[in-house]
């Protein structure tokens, strides 16, 4: 069977039960593809087994970025470039430039993090997800499988898993 | 697991489901809209017509137009300037500050206050823009861009283009911030629309798909823009209060101005969201999300806020005397009792006087009360800008330049042009966006909603 | 419920074990052996020669003790108010997080008396030393020291009576913060320990109530305590700021001190319900009032060098241009700003304790150096410096303060068993 395209899913309602019917699910050996939610549940993703995003390391390389741009240009501009005595102080008042490189981190770093985030999250205007359950943006939990990866088992299995880890409905969807 | 202790109020009422949420907030994005929105639209798009005509005026004739004089060169427009920076302060300072102490109220007025913050800093960066009096050139003056005399750059040293950087670094991390909030909610419209509001909406939901792994890495980006976001808020008014402080301008030049513009700020926002979100919560029917603990603990960040403001006040009065510094001392007193003092006391009432109302219980759960006083706040505030500035310029070093300032309706029409905008982009969000935060909102359902006997 | 807090023993106390008491004992010792080498050393010449520069006074080394004795007053004062008010902030703030380690901080709060009473007893003993202004002769118009900018601002040490005779206005400052912080401190612990043997929700109420009361006293009195214990050291300085400079550099020091203590007690064995998110919290406030009191810092200090009017610049002046203490100027932001930044800028690092340890203490006496430079330039001039009586001074209070603190924890149960946030605590989750 070919991967990625026919899935049986398992729709929760409650975020408690689903995190608990993770674990289950995980425990009883099912391969989960991806579990879809309406809002953010609190520790799905440890459940899920999946690692800490990398996403603040990238914020601080770009931040840091911001800062060597920010103090490079200054220093450049005023020391080097076109020197002036600006209220008696050094051509470079180095406590001066503090603003300004501290708002070039900051952009770059909230920029540069939230550039990665779109491209990692596949997030972009044309963008067209699959939807496994519509309701998926409104009210309900809903946890795929997909049948290819879970191939030893069968069908019925799964739904049997899914049904007994305290899902309401088991469906099944396939895309083309 | 979350758990809630007993003693908290919910912050849901009505026994809400998660359908219900979606529901609720969908609806007047999905519906036809209101005639009572419809005219307050149109009022919004007259006084923006009717200000922008002083606005166009002001443009071709130059700034001589306003007020101004030689002793008093910043006055309405500087006023204005900080008055709505400051308001554009609430609402990073709610979805920022309120998420890393995990203050749950948040959730249901940040989408509004971050769009009031948006729409403030944009009211508020036309007046430097205005003041360039020739805009078209401003990117020069403000930028550093190679230009025709080689090499000249701008001024680094100046707190006027560290405004610069921080407004508009602020602006955009403020945006980003808003729509990254934004596309969880744009997909649960998505998902419920057909035909061109499909694709539309689909679009602005840049193909959010509700997977775990993506959740995380959301939750993970609020986070840290929020840790980005809260030393980035306090700069802004920080670099504000610079433009003033770091002058020898006896009354502007006093090192307690960065910490209390901001505090200012925050009162001023808070006042500001307060007034806007109970005309949404009525309008929209959203009291049961926006219940009357949300109000009460917004009058709570008020005092608290207004009382920081009242302690700097009087921190700058004693050190004024204490100082021993007669210019300085001359200054406070001239602010008290002289030629201004009206203005003076305008704003220690409402700033001062006025919130410490709030201590009452029935005042502020009270909403007639509330909205009344987050006006006078806002009134207040705006005093206390135009008593820092123009009060502290009006008597110069030499007597002989002493002056006065009065408004031209040139002044006035410019302002008058900035609410027009705020006003006709805050419809145009409350009618086109989701008000509230649908996801974040579902998140607590099941802990902070009242809970209902089945 | 499988998981809930019935699982511990909520009646859990700190044994304050007599070999944890004979080790700080030993630094107190050890301490005071510093301090008497230190005293002896400066007593001989200690390498300052009698110099008659600054304003015709023979330096005596009797001074430099007394300065130490006022940095640490001030700084431990500072460190026992937090706990206060970290306490007081979470019932106002409506805090769950913390219900599991509120008994900490409130334990700090009894070093309050014994601040109290050393405050009182330096000021008397050693006020021509430490305070310029206590000199009559500054207010003698006669006198060719006539000090017309100090006799301007005499009212606020020396009101009702006349400039340069007995600063009653001053002493009843002092004794009025203290009176009021001890009376609140006392308020809050009896009414936090009777919720322990009373239970019911009516308690956390009151609590509420006297924690609002208690933050409003001490917005007003922390600034104007720094004014005068502090500020009115450089008589003739001014900085609107100061009052919450001082409260900054107080509150990181607070807090520092209390994870330092939470972190302690958990390694050894006490506080099971506290668990890594609980630490993390701590870790982040550590994290966000050293950028917050850098902020304060950085403020201060940019708005006074780029207006340069020479009457408040004169303060960095002395100091960044000093031979003794110029180096403490980068010592002060090193420990307090980039250390801190940068070890506690990763989650793993305000998760785990050991990075805690090492930031907190690194912290605690880099804002020990930030008193130390508010306070010894304007009383020692270039007869100041960190040597033997400053690290003698410090451990002895040191360890006084934590003879006290965790004496007073010993004493009642370690967890606010009946407080009704105290599940959300434990299901505390980041």
């Amino acid at each position: 069977m070919e991967r990625d395209k026919n899935f049986v899913l398992g729709v929760y309602e409650d975020e408690d039960v689903l995190l608990e019917a993770v674990s289950k699910v995980r425990e009883s050996g099912v391969k989960i593809h991806e579990v879809y939610s309406p809002f953010p549940v609190h520790g799905l993703d440890e459940a899920l087994g999946y690692k800490r995003s990398k996403l603040p390391i990238a914020a601080f390389l770009f931040g840091l970025l911001g800062t060597i741009l920010a103090l490079t240009m200054q220093f450049y501009m005023m020391k080097f470039d076109w020197p002036m005595i600006i209220g008696g102080k050094d051509h470079a008042a180095f406590p001066d430039f503090i603003p300004v490189t501290f708002e070039l981190t900051v952009l770059l770093a909230a920029f540069g993090m939230v550039g990665v985030f779109m491209i990692s999250s596949n997030l972009k205007p044309w963008g067209q997800p699959r939807i496994f359950d519509l309701r998926i943006t409104d009210d309900k939990h809903v946890m795929a499988i997909d049948l290819a990866t879970n191939a030893s088992l069968g069908e019925g299995k799964i739904a049997e898993v899914l049904k007994s880890s305290g899902a309401t409905e088991v469906n099944k969807k396939s895309f083309e | 697991m979350q758990v809630t202790s007993s003693v908290r109020e919910p912050l849901i009422t009505g026994g809400k489901t998660l359908k219900d949420v979606t529901h609720d907030i969908s609806r007047q994005v999905e519906g036809k809209p209101s005639m009572a929105w419809l005219l307050a639209l149109l009022v919004s798009v007259g006084v923006l017509v009717l200000g922008g005509l002083a606005l166009v005026a002001t443009l071709w004739e130059g700034i001589g137009m306003w007020g101004l004089n030689k002793t008093i060169g910043w006055a309405w427009d500087i006023t204005n300037f900080v008055w709505w920076v400051g308001i554009g302060h609430a609402g990073t300072l709610i979805s920022a500050v309120l998420l890393l102490f995990r203050q749950k109220w948040r959730m249901a007025i940040n989408r509004a206050a971050e769009a009031m913050t948006i729409f403030a800093v944009i009211c508020a960066a036309m007046f430097p823009i205005i003041h360039m009096g020739r805009p078209w050139l401003g990117a020069y003056w403000a930028l550093p861009l190679p230009n025709t005399f080689g090499s000249l750059w701008v001024n680094f040293n100046s707190p006027l283009l560290w405004d610069v950087f921080a407004i508009s670094t602020y602006f955009s991390v403020s945006l980003v911030f808003w729509y990254i909030g934004l596309i969880p909610d744009f997909a649960t419209i998505r998902d419920r629309a057909t035909g061109i509001r499909k694709a539309i909406y689909g679009a602005l939901a840049f193909g959010w798909d509700g997977a775990a792994k993506t959740w995380s890495r959301y939750e993970s980006v609020a986070l840290i823009l929020a840790g980005l976001a809260t030393p980035l808020v306090l700069s802004v008014h920080t670099i504000v209060s610079f433009d003033f402080a770091t002058s020898v301008i006896p009354g502007w030049h006093t090192t307690i101005f960065p910490p209390y513009f901001v505090a200012g700020a925050i009162f001023s926002g808070f006042a500001m969201v307060l007034t806007l979100m109970i005309i949404t919560r009525k309008v929209f029917k959203l009291e049961d999300y926006i219940t009357i603990v949300h109000i009460e603990l917004m009058n709570i960040v008020i005092i608290i806020t207004g009382s920081i403001v009242g302690i700097a006040y009087i921190t700058e009065f004693f050190i004024a005397w204490y100082s021993g510094v007669a210019a300085e001392q001359y200054a406070f007193v001239n602010r008290a009792f002289g030629p201004y003092w009206w203005a003076y006391w305008s704003m220690m009432t409402c700033n001062v006087i006025s919130p410490q109302l709030f201590w009452i219980k029935k005042i502020r759960t009270s909403i007639v009360a509330t909205f009344i006083l987050s006006i006078v706040v806002n009134i207040g505030m705006w005093f206390e800008r135009f008593v820092i500035i123009v009060t502290s310029l009006h008597r110069d070093f030499l007597p002989s330049s002493w002056a006065m300032f009065s408004p031209t309706w040139s002044d006035i029409g410019v302002y008058l042009f900035t609410f027009g905008l705020f006003f006709t982009l805050f419809l145009l969000f409350a009618k086109f966006f989701p008000v509230i935060n649908m996801a974040e909102v579902k998140s607590i359902v099941k802990s902070s909603s009242e809970k209902v006997n089945k | 419920m499988a998981h809930s807090t019935s699982n511990y023993n909520l009646d859990q106390k700190f044994d304050f074990t007599a070999s944890l008491k004979k080790s700080i004992m030993t630094v107190l010792v050890i301490g005071a052996v510093i301090l008497a080498f230190g005293i002896i050393t400066a007593m001989l010449g200690g390498g300052h020669d009698h110099a008659n520069e600054s304003g015709g006074h023979e330096f005596h080394w009797y001074q430099r003790l007394f300065a130490n004795l006022w940095i640490n007053n001030v700084y431990f004062t500072g460190i026992a108010i937090i706990g206060v008010f970290f306490f007081a902030l979470q019932y106002a703030a409506q805090a769950g997080w913390s219900t599991a380690i509120l008994r900490i901080p409130l334990s700090f709060g009894n070093w309050l008396p014994f601040a109290a009473g050393l405050m009182i007893v330096t000021f008397f003993v050693a006020n021509h030393d430490l305070f310029h202004w206590t000199h009559s002769y500054i207010f003698d118009k006669d006198s060719p020291e006539y000090d017309k900018l100090i006799d301007g601002k005499g009212a606020f040490f020396y009101w009702p009576m006349e400039n340069g005779s007995f600063p009653i206005f001053y002493i009843l400052r002092m004794v009025l913060f203290f009176g009021f912080w001890v009376f609140f401190f006392n308020k809050l612990k009896s009414l936090a320990f009777e919720e322990d043997i009373q239970g019911g929700t009516s308690y956390w109420r009151k609590l509420r109530t006297w924690s609002a009361l208690f933050i409003i006293f001490f917005a007003v009195s922390s600034s104007i305590s720094a004014w005068d214990w502090v500020m009115s050291i450089d008589t003739h300085w001014f900085s609107t700021m100061f009052g919450w400079y001082v409260f900054a550099s107080w509150f990181v020091a607070g807090l520092s001190a209390i994870t330092l203590v939470v972190v302690f007690l958990k390694e050894k064995g006490y506080l099971e319900m506290v668990n890594q998110n609980h630490i993390h919290d701590l870790g982040k406030f550590v994290f966000a009032f050293s950028i917050f009191w850098t902020y304060i810092w950085f403020s201060q200090f940019l708005l006074i060098y780029y207006a340069n009017i020479p009457e408040e610049s004169v303060y960095f002046v002395e100091r960044l241009q000093s031979d003794v203490y110029s180096p403490f100027i980068f010592v002060n932001l090193v420990l307090n700003f980039f250390l801190p930044f940068l070890v506690l800028m990763t989650r793993d690092a305000k998760r785990h304790a050991i990075f805690l340890k090492v930031v907190c203490s690194i912290i605690i006496l880099g804002h020990w150096f930030d008193f130390f430079l508010m306070v010894q330039p304007g009383t020692l001039g270039h007869n100041g410096g960190f040597g033997l009586m400053e690290i003698g001074m410090l451990l002895v209070y040191g360890a006084a303060f934590t003879l006290v603190a965790l004496g007073a924890l010993a004493k009642k149960p370690l967890i606010a068993k009946n407080h009704p946030m105290l599940e959300e605590s434990y299901h505390h989750h980041i």
